[in-house]
């Protein structure tokens, strides 16, 4: 059985439709990447997923349990934000929080974990991320990188099973794309299931299982990495994958 | 009359002058925390009560509110059937000035929760937490901590309107100053008031050290 399987989501806003009936399912240690032109709705995409926007309408099924996009309750919201997690294009860090408070927060208020054991984790986690030695800076006196490394951190605490990553890399210097880069290449080698939007193309192509060409709210091109930056489908992948390297 | 002579009558009234800035200002921190969470519903009834609110309470001067909560609150208390002619008048006073300066104290917090970076509501969310709890842990002390300069500078007009409480009969600091002035039939009037504006000089320069102690220590945001 699929870990997550959505059917025909759809997303208006302001009567505006943004999403027009996207289907996807991601298997268990599957990595889907995103690829597609700006404002294609690959933001709302991800954030309809975890209900951080309130989808318009759909179905999904989320292991095992039946969702009704349309009528959302509490439970559904809390079900898919305790077993998924999300690393944010801004890293979106809490500014009153440490380093370390960062990453427990999730663990004390959403998996109702004694203070203790978060403590523990998360320093396992910021250890992982090789920023043991900022554990209690705060989020304004790191460097981008770092921010999102910690960011990845808050995210892999919780255990989740599914991790959403919204573009991880683009804020950052050129410089410190590659340290961000490394952390989620070790992930997906220990199997973290991910649907990451992404602009790096050699990025997408290495860690991707599927990619997934997304434009005007619809999916209009998937397949394996090779079949779609070497023969996709639809020619407006060719168009799209060009124009971006001339941007380069 | 001597100088030390005068001081000490002056800060007789300290206390009380204390008592109700910091009661009346706690007080309006809370009213004005609630009327910018009810500015910040979806429904127009809280909107529309938060704004009349704000704007009556800005449009009226803190003498007026004194003096209305002093003579005319009784009254109005008397018409449900509650005797507050016995009361404390410093609890006209505190009323008077919370009520006055709570719509005030309502645009601080308003502000400063509009400038909360919205991205945070998101990742709270994220990670599974509930509103309640993004709230208290990240919300709230960022609120607190941008609204701090303007904090300060509402502190300092409270600390200036408290010495309109002689209106209805308190005791306060200008209250001595103006009892010490009479006694000497208006001869010392301007060294006795001289000495009140060194006094509330001086609170205000502790005042601002602690404000500036707990902004440099939160200055991360
Ligand atoms: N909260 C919102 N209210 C109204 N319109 C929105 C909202 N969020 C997004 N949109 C609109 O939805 C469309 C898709 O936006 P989205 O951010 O999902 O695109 P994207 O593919 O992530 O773009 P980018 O690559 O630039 O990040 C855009 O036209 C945007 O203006
Ligand atoms: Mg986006």
């Amino acid at each position: 059985m699929p870990l997550l399987q959505i059917k025909n989501l759809k997303k208006k806003f302001d009567k505006k439709n943004i999403l027009k009936g996207v289907d996807l399912t991601i298997n268990k240690g599957e990595v889907i990447v995103i690829i597609g032109p700006s404002g294609s709705g690959k933001t709302t995409l991800l954030k309809n997923i975890n209900f951080l926007e309130q989808p318009t309408s759909g179905e999904m099924n989320f292991k095992g349990h039946l969702i009704n996009l349309q009528k959302l309750n509490k439970q559904n919201e809390l079900l898919l934000r305790r077993h998924t997690a999300m690393v944010f294009q801004n890293y979106s860090l809490f500014k009153n929080k440490t380093a370390l408070e960062n990453i427990t927060e999730g663990l004390i208020y959403g998996k109702k974990m004694d203070k203790n054991k978060a403590n523990q984790i998360a320093l396992k986690e910021l250890n992982a991320v090789n920023l043991s030695d900022k554990k209690d800076s705060y989020p304004a006196q790191l460097s981008g990188g770092q921010q999102q490394r910690i960011g990845i951190a808050r995210a892999t605490a919780l255990d989740p099973d599914l991790i959403l990553f919204d573009e991880p890399t683009s804020a950052l210097d050129p410089e410190l794309v590659g340290t961000v880069i490394d952390d989620i290449d070790n992930l997906a080698n220990k199997g973290q299931t991910m649907i990451v939007v992404t602009h790096l193309m050699s990025f997408a192509k290495r860690i991707g299982t599927k990619i997934l060409f997304f434009e005007d709210g619809q999916i209009k091109d998937s397949g394996t990495p090779d079949k779609i930056f070497n023969h996709p489908d639809n020619k407006r992948v060719e168009e799209f994958l060009s124009a971006i390297a001339q941007d380069k | 009359m001597s100088f030390t002579g005068t001081v000490k009558a002056l800060l007789a009234g300290l206390p009380s002058t204390l008592f109700i800035l910091i009661v009346s200002f706690i007080l309006s921190s809370i009213i004005g925390l609630f009327v910018a969470w009810l500015a910040s519903q979806s429904d127009k009834f809280s909107r529309g009560l938060a704004k009349v609110y704000t704007g009556l309470s800005r449009g009226t001067p803190p003498l007026l509110m004194l003096l209305l909560a002093y003579y005319e609150l009784p009254k109005i208390l008397q018409f449900v059937g509650i005797n507050a002619n016995d009361w404390s008048k410093y609890f006209f006073a505190i009323f008077g000035l919370s009520v006055g300066f709570g719509g005030y104290m309502g645009e601080v917090f308003r502000s400063a929760f509009e400038s909360v970076d919205r991205s945070q509501f998101e990742a709270a969310y994220s990670v599974g937490m509930e509103r309640k709890d993004v709230f208290k842990e990240i919300i709230l002390p960022q609120l607190f901590v941008i609204a701090l300069p303007n904090i300060q500078n509402m502190f300092l007009s409270f600390l200036k309107a408290t010495s309109l409480v002689y209106v209805i009969g308190i005791a306060d600091m200008y209250q001595d100053a103006t009892s010490l002035a009479n006694v000497h039939q208006g001869v010392f009037q301007l060294q006795i008031f001289l000495v009140l504006g060194v006094i509330y000089w001086l609170i205000t320069v502790v005042f601002d050290y602690l404000f500036k102690l707990y902004i440099k220590k939160h200055d991360y945001i």
